[in-house]
């Protein structure tokens, strides 16, 4: 990560405060950040450091307090709510600890949820969404809840699901935090294969910081909602 | 999102959830039941007096009445407080007399079948034995002819002259007699009553007590039956409402108490001859504008009771708004548990609209989703409440036919489901659903992802 301006994703001053009654919590302080296209970022940090809340904003699932953020040179923190769920829906796809997988729906189900607000045809959705489990390794399991998966295949299945609308940007808020280590490895071994065959640009949370050495190209070290301190490993390809 | 996602997506969650699914829908269901029912019964009731007004031919009648001269400025003197309409404003200085060249005169205008005077006298009508008391109706052989009435037995007189009579069927029973074809050819005596201010007779009355205490003596005339009508007197076509008819001549030579129309009393025509009100019969209603304005041209003032349709439209109006307003309770209700339901669904799947929007479904998106939801509980509310109704509303028609067919009355539709209702019962059934779902849907569409997602 580098501080340069013309960055693929690009924060300014990015803020975010949040009023609790007449507490006011600063979640996020001024992160000046800038990631390159293709890139694999790292964002580590203590518990409340605002790891999330600079993934919702970076996500178009919030909008910042102050400060700004651009994707492509595209100024997202100036979109209008319909604007940011076009957002979501087709330049970045997200994943998360708790997997969020919709527990009443199979693996296949799950997959194609971002094509029906797509308004993909149903058939199709059914064949892109069964391309992209066999794609994570769960071509044989797409008919399963949840319920019925482990936490990898579960997470699996998010990863799936982020990325049925083939978006440029993959965000994961510490998709390894419920999963043992070595289906952890083995969760952002697929991640760094997929952004080798597809030049997604990912931005992941983890408090493994020896994992995201091996993995990442940069390191965003936060604390009490700034950025402490980057660090490049590998130069971006 | 395409629209059978919209639907299948809705049905989808509907299915998950079907125990609350059905009793919301039960809701509807009892709601539009009772709602339909009870407009379906005013629409019967509407639709059975409407029919029971053409079957008796009501809306063919024209009464048509010669206008009496008044001062200028004096009020119209209205004893049964039944409106006159469409007095011509000259009527006075171009009235004729109503007489039998008149009558003809009016039988020849377009559409009319039959004018007849108005013209009855009280009388005891005797065969053999039997004696009842009756009004006489005065009925030209023109009208007797036209087909005004129907005759079971018999013809009806040829001309105007001879001592010959129609009876009803009515009078035939009255008369203890069974057949019609068996009065033919009988005699029947027609006693009048008459009004007797003698000298002589008051002075009876006055210094001889006891006996006739009234100035009325009696005078027989006999009549041969010439034919039967059939459904007269009171259930007959207005305005005969009469048993016995006789021709116009034989009914000048007698001596008798002589009404000619309830307005004569008073309003005396003084021309013998002559008549107040004249009774004209058109093909149909639709006739009457025509034929009124060809009667305001002889200066003559016309009442109708298809006129009347107003009034009772505006009655019906009345009674539709109530049953409705009834009927509103049960939907009210029923609206109340699909703002339950909504709001309960919503809850549930707080996550799962996160999740959603965290995928790229836009406020929108979520917001119709439910709307489909609260509407297809509308829809199907609305067809199972139509089914309801129409099962509740043939056990009720079954059980009320049945007690009434003991007492000798016919087969009655007391409900009326037309198509108009079925389709509007569905549509409203929907629309109430969709209102019931504003709220729910909104708050839906407001979830905030980020804290939906954090949301166990
Ligand atoms: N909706 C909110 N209302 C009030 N305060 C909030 C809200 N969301 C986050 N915060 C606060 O903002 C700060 C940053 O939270 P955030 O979730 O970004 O931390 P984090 O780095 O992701 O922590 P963790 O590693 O535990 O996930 C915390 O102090 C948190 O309490
Ligand atoms: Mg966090």
């Amino acid at each position: 990560m580098s501080m340069d301006a013309n960055g693929f994703i690009q924060t300014h001053d990015l803020t975010k405060t949040y009023s609790t009654g007449s507490v006011e919590v600063v979640a996020l302080r001024e992160v000046s950040l800038s990631v390159g296209q293709g890139c694999f970022v790292g964002v580590t940090g203590t518990s409340g450091s605002g790891k999330s809340t600079l993934m919702n904003l970076l996500g178009g699932l919030d909008t910042p307090t102050s400060g700004s953020i651009s994707v492509e040179g595209r100024l997202i923190s100036e979109l209008s709510n319909a604007e940011l769920a076009l957002f979501r829906r087709n330049t970045v796809g997200m994943i998360f600890q708790s997997f969020n997988l919709v527990p009443s729906y199979s693996a296949l189900e799950n997959v194609t949820l971002p094509l029906l607000f797509a308004g993909v045809a149903k058939s199709r959705r059914r064949r892109q969404a069964a391309e992209l489990l066999e794609s994570v390794g769960l071509g044989a399991r797409s008919s399963h809840r949840p319920s019925e998966l482990s936490g990898g295949e579960q997470q699996r299945v998010a990863i799936a699901r982020a990325l049925v609308n083939r978006p440029r940007i993959l965000l994961a808020d510490e998709p390894t935090g419920n999963l043992d280590s070595k289906t952890s490895r083995q969760i952002v071994q697929l991640l760094a294969d997929l952004r080798a065959a597809q030049g997604l640009t990912i931005v992941m949370i983890s408090h493994e910081e020896a994992m995201l050495r091996e993995f990442a190209d940069e390191i965003v070290y936060l604390q009490d909602g700034a950025v402490r301190s980057l660090e490049t490993l590998r130069p971006t390809p | 999102m395409r629209t059978p996602d919209y639907i299948e997506q809705a049905w989808a969650n509907l299915w998950k959830k079907k125990l609350r699914t059905f009793l919301t829908t039960c809701g509807v269901v009892i709601g539009i039941g009772a709602l339909v029912t009870m407009f379906a019964f005013g629409q019967g009731v509407q639709r059975n007096i409407k029919k029971q007004f053409e079957e008796l031919e009501l809306f063919n009648y024209i009464t048509a009445s010669v206008s009496t001269r008044r001062h200028p400025g004096q009020a119209e003197f209205d004893p049964d407080g039944v409106p006159m309409d469409h007095r011509p404003a000259d009527a006075n200085e171009r009235a004729e007399p109503l007489d039998a060249q008149a009558l003809r005169e009016i039988m020849r205008i377009p559409g009319v079948e039959a004018a007849f005077p108005e013209m009855k006298f009280p009388a005891q009508v005797q065969l053999g034995d039997d004696e009842q008391f009756t009004l006489v109706q005065v009925l030209s052989a023109d009208a007797a002819n036209s087909g005004l009435i129907a005759l079971r037995a018999g013809e009806p007189y040829a001309t105007d002259e001879p001592n010959e009579v129609i009876i009803s069927d009515m009078m035939l029973r009255r008369l203890d007699l069974r057949e019609p074809e068996s009065a033919i050819g009988k005699q029947l005596d027609i006693r009048t009553l008459v009004l007797d201010l003698s000298l002589g007779n008051l002075m009876r009355i006055a210094f001889l007590r006891g006996g006739q205490s009234l100035p009325i003596s009696n005078r027989t005339y006999s009549f041969t039956i010439v034919g039967v009508a059939e459904r007269m007197g009171m259930s007959g076509p207005l305005p005969i409402r009469s048993d016995v008819m006789i021709p116009p001549g034989p009914a000048e030579g007698m001596k008798k108490l002589e009404l000619t129309s309830i307005w004569d009393f008073f309003q005396p025509s003084d021309k013998p001859g002559t008549y107040s009100t004249v009774s004209v019969k058109v093909a149909s209603p639709s006739d009457i504008p025509a034929v009124e304005q060809k009667l305001h041209e002889r200066g003559l003032r016309t009442f109708a009771l298809i006129d009347q349709m107003d009034q009772m439209q505006t009655a019906f109006i009345i009674m539709d708004v109530f049953l409705l307003a009834v009927g509103m309770i049960g939907i009210t209700v029923a609206s109340l548990g699909i703002v339950n339901t909504m709001v309960m669904s919503i809850l549930e799947r707080y996550r799962e609209i996160g999740i959603m929007k965290a995928v790229g479904a836009t406020n929108g998106d979520v917001q119709r989703i439910f709307f489909y939801e609260s509407g297809m509980i509308g829809l199907l509310g609305g067809v199972f409440g139509l089914l309801l109704a129409r099962v509740v509303s043939f056990v009720i028609n079954q059980v009320i036919n049945g007690v009434a067919s003991g007492q000798g009355v016919p087969f009655i539709h007391y409900f009326d489901f037309s198509w108009w209702l079925c389709l509007a019962a569905i549509l409203f059934s929907i629309l109430v659903s969709l209102l019931a779902g504003v709220y729910p849907t909104l708050r839906a569409a407001r979830v905030d992802p980020v804290v939906a997602l954090r949301h166990d």
